[in-house]
């Protein structure tokens, strides 16, 4: 049976009148990258914060390596490494001295030190003062903090943020370094699918404080749904005489439609069809949805549930 | 163990900051007003006594003054270091306990204190005698009054906790810096109404110049020991089930 790293149960947490985080049930195994996606607001750091103990949910429970966090949670912590959103760091002590006081606070040996440096490529820099840092150094020393204790669980909440290319793309390969060579678990958030498909095997995707889906990258990927894209002149008229004739049509991007077909013989029927109405059609192409549309889909599909109520 | 562990942590965040330079220089802009006003005065009387007015001048510049506006401002830095780049997530999310944490910034507010203290009372030492040394006039005066200097700065300490207990907690709680100098400007400059007032025993920034007093001395040490531990509760307790932001 695979082991559990992350496990919660109905976590909910409000603030006031909001709902932030709503019945939570997340299920993270050892040595996944999971991808915890969600636009901003939909309650990625308020998870994070209730998975570290920063804040306490109003309901549920967090397990972790099948422990419950409440009971346990000094034992717990001495397993995990964290960045949460913005980098924590004294800017007046150099970066072997940040490293230093996050060391003396875990207990750990001195030697530690070195290794985190050696694995963020920080080594040469760590001599100097934080204040001089780049913000791509200062995540990186971040990093590096959030690996002094040699963690089984690594939770890192939009560890890009703020990053220009060039750093997202090291922070990208650094992940991909940690899960392969070091084997941690890590619990990673972004608002930024493109980011998270590069590097997780596993996706949970919140929004407005639900989980709306949960499961490998592979299952997200089945979710994609192969259609027709028709471009005709007169979009408008072509969607009703398609809606008519039974097709599911859908308004898609740069004046397209979208039906709900794959077939060659669909796509010769949708031709005659429009053609037989007199309108110009100038393509007609089968397409696959980007993960970036399942994505758009589930949490428009839950605004819109949301709405309704 | 942990609380040593973050005791230790906390001594290394101390490098390079305002808040360890002021430990120096409050001190030194005391004894400097000490030297001012005896170098100003060209004779002294037979019965002149150096001791007492040295250390009479320090202590109670110290107490009603210094000591307060000290207290202000290293709460206010030292928990500026974890407010300023929101470290508190970072440390809470360490297996640290929250009361420790808590207790270590008091903790180190009194060390700083202490050590501000300390050097106070050896700098107006050596004022006294330099100026043993410099006016003929003084030259019989005997040794400073060490029984009298340990007693008294003792009690400033003791009945400075309170005030000390009520800035961490403010301090911690909020991460405006006017908050916390807002406070501590306001306790201060109102001690200087509510010191000829009779309620003025009971008010907390008035506590450590109170012990000067034979009559409010009592009163003012049992305030500020039982009133300081009452504060630290109640923050602390305040600090452990906060969310952390």
């Amino acid at each position: 049976m695979q082991k559990i790293a992350i496990e919660t149960r109905g976590l909910t947490r409000r603030f006031g009148a909001q709902l932030a985080v709503n019945e939570v049930n997340l299920q993270v195994p050892e040595a996944a990258v999971y991808g915890f996606l969600g636009p901003n607001g939909a309650g990625k750091t308020t998870t994070i914060r209730m998975l570290l103990g920063l804040i306490r949910p109003n309901a549920g429970e967090v397990k972790l390596f099948g422990e419950s966090f409440t009971d346990n949670r000094l034992k717990l912590l001495q397993r995990v490494g964290a960045l949460v959103e913005t980098p924590s760091l004294y800017p007046h002590l150099t970066g072997r001295e940040n490293l230093e006081v996050t060391r003396r606070l875990l207990g750990a040996k001195r030697e530690l030190i070195d290794r985190a440096l050696g694995i963020v490529k920080l080594t040469a820099d760590a001599h100097r003062r934080v204040r001089e840092y780049s913000l791509g150094m200062r995540q990186r020393l971040s990093l590096a903090l959030a690996l002094l204790n040699n963690p089984d669980l690594l939770i890192l909440d939009e560890p890009a943020n703020g990053l220009d290319p060039a750093g997202i793309h090291e922070m990208r390969d650094l992940i991909r370094r940690l899960a392969s060579e070091f084997g941690i678990t890590i619990f990673l958030s972004s608002h930024l699918l493109s980011e998270v498909e590069q590097v997780a095997n596993h996706i949970g995707i919140i929004h407005q404080g639900k989980l709306l889906f949960q499961g490998t990258l592979a299952e997200l990927q089945a979710e994609r749904h192969e259609h027709l894209t028709v471009g005709v002149t007169q979009p408008d008229q072509a969607a009703k005489c398609l809606t008519a004739a039974g097709w599911q049509v859908q308004h898609g991007e740069d004046g397209l439609l979208n039906v709900a077909a794959t077939t060659r013989e669909a796509a010769a029927s949708i031709n005659s069809l429009l053609v037989g109405q007199r309108l110009d059609v100038f393509h007609i192409a089968q397409a696959q949805a980007s993960l970036e549309d399942i994505f758009l889909n589930l949490t428009n599909n839950s605004a819109e549930q949301e709405a309704a109520r | 163990m942990i609380f040593f562990r973050v005791l230790h942590a906390e001594m290394l965040k101390l490098k390079r900051t305002l808040a360890f330079r002021m430990v120096f220089v409050a001190p030194v802009l005391v004894v400097t007003l000490i030297f001012f006003i005896l170098y100003e005065k060209k004779e002294f009387k037979p019965d002149f006594d150096l001791w007492d007015a040295v250390l009479k001048i320090a202590l109670n510049s110290w107490a009603v003054f210094m000591m307060p506006l000290l207290i202000t401002l290293e709460t206010a830095l030292l928990s500026g270091l974890e407010h300023g780049e929101k470290q508190w997530k970072h440390i809470l999310a360490l297996p640290v306990t929250r009361k420790s944490v808590y207790l270590v910034k008091l903790l180190t507010v009194h060390m700083l204190i202490l050590i501000s203290m300390t050097l106070l009372i050896v700098l107006a030492i050596c004022v006294g005698l330099v100026f043993i040394k410099i006016r003929p006039a003084l030259a019989n005066t005997g040794m400073p009054p060490w029984g009298w200097i340990l007693k008294h700065s003792a009690y400033v300490w003791l009945a400075s906790w309170l005030i000390m207990a009520i800035h961490t907690w403010v301090s911690v709680r909020w991460a405006s810096f006017a908050v916390t100098l807002g406070t501590g400007i306001a306790g201060t400059f109102f001690a200087l109404f509510a010191a000829s007032a009779k309620l003025g025993k009971f008010y907390p920034w008035l506590l450590p110049v109170n012990v000067f007093s034979d009559e409010r001395l009592a009163l003012a040490l049992w305030i500020g020991i039982v009133g300081g531990v009452v504060a630290t509760v109640l923050g602390c307790w305040d600090f452990v089930r906060r969310d952390v932001a």
